[in-house]
C-alpha cells in the first residue's frame, strides 16, 4: 500500500474553527491513477496539501510508502517532498526568471546533484514532453500547454513515488487540457506512475481508474471508473 | 541534502539577481551611492587636510616666538612707551633658567637689500640664524648644507639661499655652492640651497631668503648684542603653553617691564595654531564619517526595505522553491548570500567610482595632495559592507523563511 490514510480530521482555527476533514480513510496503491472530485469548500485542497506534506493534520494517521507522515519537521517534510512527490499546479508555478531546463532541474539543485547531471536528466525529461527545442526558453514565451509540460518534467525529475495534480487543466483551455491529461494517462500506463489528479471537472477525473468523491469533508463514494465512461456520460455531472 | 555553499549556489544567486536587473539595481544603488560618498569625503577630507598642512611644512609645532615690543605700562618710573631689544644673553639665559626648553634660537633680520649674481638680481629677507635653526624650521637641502655652529662661531662669510633666491640668481641652474653672490655691499659664498616650501615661517618665507650666520648678519647690520627674534620649543611632552608664564617673568626681570605687561612680550604660541586646525579637522572628519556612515546605513536599510518588499513579491518563488524541497535554511541562505552578493558588488562599483574620482580630483589639483584612499581604507569598507549585507538580509530573510509551501498553491 502507497498511500494510507486512517480517520484523517483537520480544523482550521481562523477566529472561528472550520472542521474541514471529518475523518477520511482512503487507501492508494502504487500505479493507480485516482482522481479526486468535489466541490468547492469540500475539503479536496486540504486533502491535497495533507498528502503532499504542505499541511498538516489533526487526527488520524498518514502513512507513505510506510512512513508515518506526522509532526514532521519542516526538514524532514521538505526531505520527503523532494524525494516522493511530484507537484503540478493549477497555475503551472514555473519561476519566471529561469528558462523550461532551469525550471525542471531545480528539484535537483536542493538535491545537491551536480550541475552537468542535473542539466542531462532535465533534458531527457523534456525530451520526454517533447520540449527539447524550447528548453532555453522562458516560461512567458510558451503557451500554457507548454507550461505544463514544463510542471510535468520537473515533477517527475525527481523518481517521485506520487504525483500531486492540484487542477492541472484548469488554467488550460480544453484542447490542452485533453493533451495533458493524455500525457498524465501516458505516464500512468507505460511508466507505472502513480498519479492523483484534484478537479471539479467530470471529464478530467473520468480520465483516471479510481474517483474519490468528496463532500462535506467526508468520502461520499469511491468510484471504479476503469471503464472510463462514468462521469462524463453520468448522471448529475457538470461538464466543462 | 545539500548543505553547502558552492559555485552552483553563487550561481543560483547570482542568475536571481541578475535575471531581474532593474530591481537589483534599484536596491544597489542605495549601497553604491552611500559608499561613494563615504570613500569621496573621506579621501577629499584627507587630501584637503595635506594640501592645507602643506603650509607648515617642516616647521616644528611646538615653537614659541619671542618678539619685544613697546612697553604699555610704566614700571619703575620708568614710561609706557618705551622700546627695548632682546638680546644674545637671553638667549643663554634662556637656556640656563628653563631646563625644559629644547632649542632656544636667535635671529637677527633685515630687509631691503639687493642681492646680485652675475647680473641677475633679486630682493631676498635677511635672516642671521644660529646653527640649531634647522630645529625650528627645517630646511630642505637641495645643494650643499645648512648654516652651521661653526659658520656661526667664526663669522664666515656664507650663505643659504632660498628656492625663489636661487631661481632668479642662477637662472640657468645647477650647483651654486662656492660661488659668490653680493649681498647689499658684502659678498657671501653660497654654501646651501633650501628647497622648503612651507609658507608659515618667521619673518619672511625660507624660499625669499638668505640665510647667514647670526654673528655675521649682527655685525652686517650693527646690531651689537641684539637680536629680533627668540624661537624655543620645548623638549618632548612640555606643553608650550606652559611655559609661557615662565618666560614673560623671565625676560620682564630683565628687561625691567611690568610683568602683567603682555603687550611688551609678544608670545607667539605655533601649538595653538597647530591645535586650532587639528581640532578643525578632526570636526572635519567626524562630520565626514558622519555623513558617510549615514548614508551607507540609509543605503543598507533601503537594500532591506526593498528586499522586504521583494520577499513578499516573491512569495510564490519561494513556495514553489519549498514545495519542491528547499528547506528554510536554503531560502535563509539565498535571501541573505542575495543581499551580500547585492550589497558587495554594488559597493564595490562605489569603491571602484570614487577611487576613480578621486584620481580626476587628484589630477585637478596638480597631485599637490593625495586624494586617494588608501588600501586598507578601501577593505575595511568592504568588510563593513559584508556585514551590512548580512543585517540588511536578515529580516527579509526571516520573513522569507516563514513562507509556507502551501503558498505556492494559491493563485495570484
Amino acid at each position: 500500500m502507497l498511500i494510507e490514510l486512517k480517520n484523517i480530521h483537520k480544523t482550521y482555527d481562523n477566529g472561528q474553527p472550520l472542521h474541514v476533514l471529518k475523518g477520511i480513510d482512503l487507501q492508494i496503491e502504487k500505479g493507480e491513477f485516482v482522481s479526486i472530485m468535489g466541490a468547492s469548500g469540500s475539503g479536496k485542497s486540504t486533502l491535497l496539501n495533507i498528502l503532499g506534506i504542505l499541511d498538516n493534520y489533526d487526527e488520524g494517521e498518514y502513512h507513505l510508502a510506510g512512513k508515518l507522515i506526522k509532526n514532521l519537521s519542516e526538514r524532514e517534510g521538505a526531505t520527503y517532498r523532494n524525494q516522493m512527490i511530484g507537484f503540478v499546479f493549477q497555475s503551472f508555478n514555473l519561476i519566471g526568471f529561469k528558462t523550461a531546463v532551469e525550471n525542471v532541474e531545480l528539484p535537483l539543485f536542493y538535491q545537491g546533484v551536480n550541475r552537468h547531471r542535473r542539466h542531462e536528466a532535465a533534458m531527457a525529461y523534456l525530451e520526454k514532453m517533447g520540449l527539447t527545442g524550447w528548453a532555453g526558453h522562458y516560461p512567458n514565451e510558451m503557451s500554457g500547454g507548454q507550461k505544463q509540460r514544463v510542471a510535468i518534467a520537473r515533477a517527475l525529475i525527481t523518481h517521485p513515488e506520487i504525483i500531486l495534480a492540484d487542477e492541472p487543466t484548469g488554467a488550460l483551455d480544453s484542447k490542452t487540457s485533453v493533451e495533458v491529461m493524455d500525457l498524465l494517462t501516458r505516464l500512468n500506463r507505460e511508466d507505472g506512475v502513480t498519479i492523483i489528479v484534484v478537479t471539479h471537472e467530470s471529464g478530467v477525473a473520468n480520465c483516471a481508474d479510481k474517483i474519490v468523491h468528496i463532500k462535506d469533508g467526508l468520502i461520499e463514494k469511491i468510484e471504479d471508473n476503469r471503464a472510463h465512461h462514468s462521469s462524463v456520460f453520468g448522471t448529475d455531472t457538470i461538464m466543462k | 541534502m545539500r548543505h553547502r555553499f558552492d559555485f552552483d549556489t553563487l550561481r543560483e544567486i547570482g542568475d536571481s539577481l541578475f535575471r531581474n536587473k532593474r530591481r537589483t539595481i534599484l536596491t544597489g544603488f542605495g549601497i553604491f551611492w552611500g559608499l561613494f560618498m563615504l570613500l569621496f569625503l573621506v579621501g577629499g577630507g584627507a587630501g584637503l587636510k595635506q594640501m592645507l598642512s602643506a603650509n607648515f611644512e617642516g616647521f616644528a609645532s611646538n615653537t614659541i616666538v619671542l618678539v619685544s615690543m613697546n612697553t604699555s605700562k610704566p614700571y619703575k618710573g620708568m614710561k609706557e612707551g618705551r622700546s627695548w631689544q632682546l638680546n644674545r644673553k637671553d638667549v643663554e639665559r634662556l637656556k640656563a633658567l628653563m631646563p625644559e626648553l629644547d632649542v632656544v634660537a636667535p635671529i637677527v633680520s633685515n630687509w631691503g637689500q639687493t642681492a646680485y649674481h652675475k647680473g641677475n638680481t633679486t630682493s631676498p629677507g635677511i635672516k642671521g640664524i644660529a646653527g640649531n635653526y634647522g630645529q625650528i624650521e627645517a630646511p630642505l637641502i637641495k645643494y650643499g648644507r645648512a648654516i652651521s655652529d661653526a659658520d656661526v662661531e667664526q663669522e664666515r662669510k656664507v650663505c643659504v639661499i632660498g628656492k625663489r633666491v636661487y631661481n632668479e640668481l642662477f637662472p640657468e641652474g645647477g650647483d651654486p655652492c662656492g660661488e659668490f653672490i653680493q649681498v647689499g655691499s658684502v659678498f657671501l659664498q653660497v654654501i646651501g640651497v633650501d628647497f622648503s616650501s612651507g609658507n608659515l615661517s618667521i619673518n619672511g618665507s625660507a624660499a625669499d631668503a638668505v640665510m647667514m650666520p647670526f654673528s655675521v648678519a649682527a655685525k652686517l647690520y650693527q646690531r651689537g648684542n641684539n637680536v629680533d627674534l627668540i624661537c624655543v620649543t620645548g623638549k618632548k611632552g612640555v606643553k608650550m603653553s606652559s611655559l609661557e608664564p615662565r618666560l614673560r617673568s623671565i625676560m620682564s626681570r630683565e628687561h625691567l617691564f611690568d610683568p602683567t605687561d603682555d603687550q611688551a612680550l609678544l608670545v607667539l604660541n605655533t601649538e595653538q595654531v597647530f591645535s586650532i586646525v587639528d581640532n578643525l579637522f578632526r570636526g572635519v572628519n567626524f562630520l565626514i564619517w558622519l555623513v558617510g556612515i549615514g548614508t551607507l546605513l540609509a543605503g543598507a536599510v533601503g537594500v532591506s526595505n526593498i528586499m522586504m518588499v521583494t520577499v513578499r513579491e516573491r512569495t510564490v518563488e519561494i513556495g514553489i522553491r519549498r514545495a519542491i524541497g528547499a528547506v528554510p535554511r536554503d531560502i535563509l541562505s539565498q535571501i541573505i548570500w542575495e543581499s551580500v552578493v547585492l550589497t558587495l558588488s554594488a559597493g564595490s562599483a562605489g569603491i571602484v567610482f570614487s577611487v576613480l574620482i578621486l584620481n580626476v580630483v587628484e589630477a585637478l589639483t596638480k597631485h599637490q595632495a593625495a586624494f586617494q584612499i588608501s588600501f586598507w581604507t578601501a577593505i575595511l569598507a568592504a568588510l563593513l559592507l559584508s556585514v551590512l549585507g548580512v543585517l540588511a538580509g536578515l529580516a527579509p530573510a526571516l520573513r522569507a523563511m516563514k513562507v509556507k509551501p502551501v503558498d505556492a498553491m494559491r493563485d495570484e
